[in-house]
């Protein structure tokens, strides 16, 4: 009988609902782990096509550079890197928002950690060994990413050479070169998962294949693009004169 | 034609009730014969050469769900796992982790099925004013019907359980078999329950919100069973749920 749970004696209460200790905030943290992780997988996508246009030369990044920062509605054409950097900070309150939703997924205690590594040794599965990089990656991206969004909001340069510039002279390549892999698979593993978790997609193979290939895409971009900053930056004198195309 | 093949079976031995016993692997062979099953050949070994060998078995179809162990590495039936699926002949046999060990391949599935079951309230609950016990019962759709019966082919074999690497993390977490049978009472028209009392019931870390999607379950399940799309039914269903704060489980 539906009498078996206990008699609803009471009504639902927005300060209720407000307070952390309701249990919609069960539904709400799953909710917002899954929003946030899809605006920041789908920015990330973004993100790495608009760095790597200067795959396609100086010219081209430097006219992303400026439609991004808002060119169009400067009377200069130049932008205003002030974009980058309130866009930079709404990025970090998003990842803080993922990141102490997520946490409630990481292994806290050791017992933990050791049956989850048992589990794995025991019973091989590709899905559970995906999610343990994906853990893995966030883990690392939790100290990786504030370090990359306080450098963009504290010293928005970015162009063909001034980011050549913090890649080759400031040895960003150093930070880049370990959150470019890390961010690359827990952002595509993680859109993955968001689609087969709420069901949005039932040919799941399919996807986790088409995930695959993404990543192995997006590495290449990314690591081709870093590159080319290097090689760039090499070939630059200080102090550095920011890229004007010549027309 | 060839002569049989000779499987070797490495199996984990330990009898919890003897103090003096300690977990072990022991090696044994066996003739293969045409359509051999992991189930057949355990019995052949028992009869024939161990009679101490503890496994479950009761209807030998993949019907009862008691053979469940691990299979090299993968947790799955015996009486549905043919030995000719391994072109090396070697099998290692486990019992399904995360369960309590009554001997060798043996656990007690029963007793985490049952804690399970009284936990999340897994019977039908109907509307007390609406039954009537003395007259007849109120036609199902046929297309309703359909759906419970393709959840109700759960055989409780504990295989998702042992599979959900959520599940040997978190001891509280209630497996893919739990939501199945959740989801099969929330589909059924005839359970009074409301959404509101599944999600007091699921609507937290140790139920629908608590699974982290590894897909153990699905991948594992010898019923074939869409743990995947049930999981993912019961989580929309919770997230659009306002559950009541003041009631107490």
């Amino acid at each position: 009988m539906a009498t078996n749970f206990l008699p609803n004696n009471s009504t639902n209460k927005g300060h209720f609902i407000k307070d952390f200790s309701h249990p919609i905030w069960a539904a709400r943290a799953d909710k917002l782990q899954s929003l946030s992780g899809i605006m920041l997988g789908v920015f990330i996508v973004m993100h790495l096509h608009f760095e790597s246009s200067i795959l396609l030369g100086k010219e081209a990044f430097y006219h992303v550079v400026q439609f991004l920062e808002g060119g169009v509605f400067s009377e200069s054409g130049h932008g205003y890197p002030l974009l980058t950097q309130i866009f930079s900070a709404f990025m970090l309150l998003v990842v803080i928002v993922h990141a102490v939703f997520a946490l409630r997924r990481f292994p806290t205690q050791l017992g933990q950690w050791q049956a989850l590594r048992k589990q794995m040794q025991f019973l091989p599965h590709e899905d559970t060994k995906i999610w343990f990089w994906q853990m893995v990656t966030g883990f690392g991206l939790f100290f990786m990413v504030p370090v990359h969004l306080f450098t963009m909001m504290l010293d928005p340069a970015i162009g063909p050479h001034l980011s050549a510039e913090r890649v080759y002279y400031d040895n960003a390549w150093l930070l880049y070169v370990l959150l470019l892999p890390a961010v690359v698979v827990h952002a595509i593993f993680g859109l993955y998962r968001v689609c087969v978790k709420w069901g949005l997609v039932s040919q799941r193979f399919a996807l986790l294949k088409l995930a695959k290939i993404i990543v192995a895409y997006l590495l290449v971009i990314g690591v081709a693009s870093l590159i080319a900053y290097i090689v760039i930056g090499r070939s630059l004198e200080l102090p550095i004169i920011p890229y004007v195309p010549m027309n | 034609m060839d002569s049989p093949r000779t499987i070797r079976f490495d199996i984990f031995r330990f009898d919890p009730q003897d103090p003096q016993d300690s977990p072990k692997m022991v090696t044994y062979e066996v003739t293969e014969a045409p359509g051999m099953t992991v189930f057949i050949a355990l019995n052949m070994l028992r009869e024939q050469q161990d009679p101490s060998l503890q496994f479950d078995f009761v209807c030998r179809a993949g019907i009862c769900g008691s053979c469940a162990m691990v299979i090299n590495g993968k947790p799955t039936l015996a009486c549905r796992t043919l030995t000719a699926n391994y072109p090396e002949g070697k099998i290692t046999l486990m019992p399904l982790p995360g369960f309590e060990l009554i001997g060798d391949l043996s656990v007690n599935t029963g007793k985490f099925m049952r804690e399970l079951a009284e936990r999340l309230q897994l019977w039908l609950q109907p509307n007390a004013d609406v039954v009537n016990i003395h007259g007849l019962e109120t036609p199902m759709d046929p297309e309703e019907a359909a759906k419970l019966y393709e959840l109700e082919r759960c055989v409780e074999c504990g295989v998702c359980v042992s599979a959900c690497a959520t599940k040997q993390m978190r001891d509280t977490f209630v497996g893919a078999v739990g939501m199945m049978k959740i989801a099969r009472f929330e589909m059924d028209s005839r359970d009074a329950r409301s959404a509101d009392d599944f999600y007091h019931v699921i609507g937290n870390q140790d139920g629908v919100f608590g699974c982290m999607t590894l897909l153990g379950c699905q991948d594992t399940c010898p019923k074939d069973l869409p743990h995947m799309q049930q999981i993912a039914y019961l989580r929309r269903k919770m997230a659009q749920t306002i559950p009541d704060s003041n009631r107490i489980i």
